[in-house]
């Protein structure tokens, strides 16, 4: 799903985000990347998605080279990515419902189908009673969950999430976490960017660890 | 799938009716200064059209006045003026003589009793010559003049409207001016647009940037922006055409007044079917040009971080 060789970033300020990356990640495998503050596991997700260009080496994710990715694609090539952020990225204006169902317009799905699609990603994280609510009127760990749903409502073959329980107590990490070895369970590619120990310690799935934007670790295929 | 694509595109013009409506000022605001920035030239194009109107009137009227020779006798008068009646330029000739034309010009001059003191008449018959309903373009009336100073018994061929040639020369030259205005407005409606698209883009920056991880394209971004510039562009041309019209109401009184002086019958008319459609489509043409450049510009820019 993932394969990432001889992988450099260099940003245009000099600075080396990552250096010298391999890494290779099978379709339906769940793994955590972890590591210090600036070590590398943003900019890693960034490339990913195709915000950030490899600086050399070969990056390839779902069948898709990214060093030679048009721009014109590289909205399709998105549509085949969930993204969940730490921040969520919820538009505040719109209700719960209209946010969760933001991906499945932007693709042009058939109207008749949008509803149901929806409701199902809201059943699925628990919150198909507040569809009608504004992000703002809910907690962090609703609109977190609310993230989730957008970022599945596509059935996307590949999940990723940046730093997903970052602003959550303990009881609700477990939660999302439990959510996304549900979404494993299903058959989706999953990778979570996180520097929650404990997040990792009860997930016990692979983890690649960075240090200043070196593979430090990959423990390799776990469960 | 063809039908998805309309209801998605009702969805966004919908949508966009609804932002707009909530905004209600800003929205009014700009409609407004569209509005008065159409309305400067459509209003000048309404002008110059009744103003063209009221010469074809006068041109209708056009004659040429032939004085002729003094000493010529009544037989060779009806004989020049059967050879001029010929001519398939002309409609029909009057003859006013010599001695009708004292006594109208007695009658309306007020010289009465200075020309009664006169041992002789002073003035020569005259031929009117009325030219033929397809011979009434000042082209036309030209050569006709022309043709008719030829006649050794005419003394003076003078076309009595040679002002109204000088008139429509003017007002070529002022629709040129229309036109130059136009184009500079039309650039001006651009900028408008242009602008309230860009604050607009910047508003919703987050969410653009939103859309752009979630893989919408350009064009659906780009949408919504696409029609709000185009209501607003239609909006402002419909409020420039009230415009227009609330000022031909005012002026229709007083012109009506004026022209009635002048026994004339002449109303303003307002600006016909088609010209509302151009006015209106370039309206929506204009604002949708506007924010297309506008978006084009900024939503490169706009990547997400």
């Amino acid at each position: 799903m993932i394969e990432f060789t001889h992988v450099f970033k260099r940003y245009p300020s000099g600075f080396d985000a990552l250096r010298d990356i391999n890494l290779r990640i099978e379709a339906g495998e769940m793994a955590f990347i972890t590591g210090h503050s600036g070590a590398g596991k943003s900019t890693l997700l960034r490339l990913i998605t195709a915000i950030e260009k490899p600086t050399r080496g070969e990056a390839a994710v779902n069948g898709r080279n990214l060093t030679k990715l048009p721009r014109r694609h590289i909205p399709y090539f998105r549509r085949e990515i969930g993204v969940v952020f730490q921040d969520h990225k919820l538009l505040c204006d719109r209700t719960v419902y209209d946010n969760v169902a933001l991906p499945l317009i932007v693709t042009g799905t058939d109207q008749q189908e949008i509803p149901r699609r929806v409701r199902a990603a809201l059943e699925m994280v628990g919150l198909l009673d507040k569809e009608r609510m504004l992000p703002v009127t809910l907690s962090g760990g609703e609109q977190q969950r609310v993230g989730i749903a957008r970022a599945v409502v596509n059935k996307p073959p590949l999940l990723l999430a940046d730093e997903p329980t970052g602003n959550l107590d303990s009881k609700l990490s477990d939660e999302i976490l439990d959510l996304f070895l549900d979404f494993h369970h299903h058959g989706v590619t999953v990778l979570i960017a996180t520097h929650d120990l404990h997040l990792i310690d009860r997930a016990r799935r692979r983890v690649i660890e960075l240090n200043h934007g070196e593979l430090a670790l990959d423990s390799g295929t776990r469960a | 799938m063809i039908k998805n694509y309309f209801l998605r595109h009702a969805q966004v013009f919908f949508y966009t009716l609804g932002q707009l409506s909530r905004t209600p000022l800003a929205t009014f605001l700009t409609v407004a200064v569209i509005g008065i920035t159409l309305a400067l030239p459509a209003g000048l194009y309404v002008a110059l059209e009744n103003v063209q109107q009221l010469a074809r009137g006068w041109e209708d009227n056009g004659q040429i006045s032939l004085f002729l020779k003094q000493d010529l006798s009544d037989a060779d008068i009806e004989k020049l003026s059967g050879n001029i009646r010929k001519l398939p330029a002309v409609s029909w000739v009057d003859f006013v003589s010599r001695q009708a034309a004292l006594a109208e010009f007695k009658k309306l001059s007020g010289f009465g009793d200075a020309l009664g003191s006169l041992d002789r008449n002073p003035l020569p018959p005259v031929l009117v010559v009325h030219p033929a309903a397809s011979h009434t373009r000042p082209e036309a009336l030209q050569s006709l003049l022309k043709d008719l100073r030829r006649y050794s018994e005419v003394e003076l061929a003078q076309l009595d409207l040679e002002w109204v040639r000088r008139l429509y020369a003017m007002l070529d030259l002022a629709k040129q001016g229309v036109l130059i205005l136009t184009a500079g407005l039309a650039v001006a409606v651009l900028l408008i647009i242009g602008n309230t698209i860009r604050l607009a883009v910047l508003n919703r920056r987050d969410e653009i940037e939103i859309i752009k991880l979630i893989g919408g394209t350009n064009a659906f971004i780009r949408r919504p922006f696409l029609y709000s510039g185009a209501v607003q562009g239609l909006l402002g041309a419909v409020m420039a055409w009230l415009l227009v019209g609330l000022g031909l109401l005012i002026l229709s009184g007083p012109v009506h007044r004026l022209a009635s002086l002048y026994g004339s019958l002449f109303v303003v008319e307002n600006m016909g079917f088609l010209a509302t459609l151009a006015l209106i489509g370039t309206g929506g043409l204009l604002g949708w040009l506007g924010s297309r450049l506008a978006v084009g510009r900024h939503l490169q820019a706009i990547e997400p971080r």
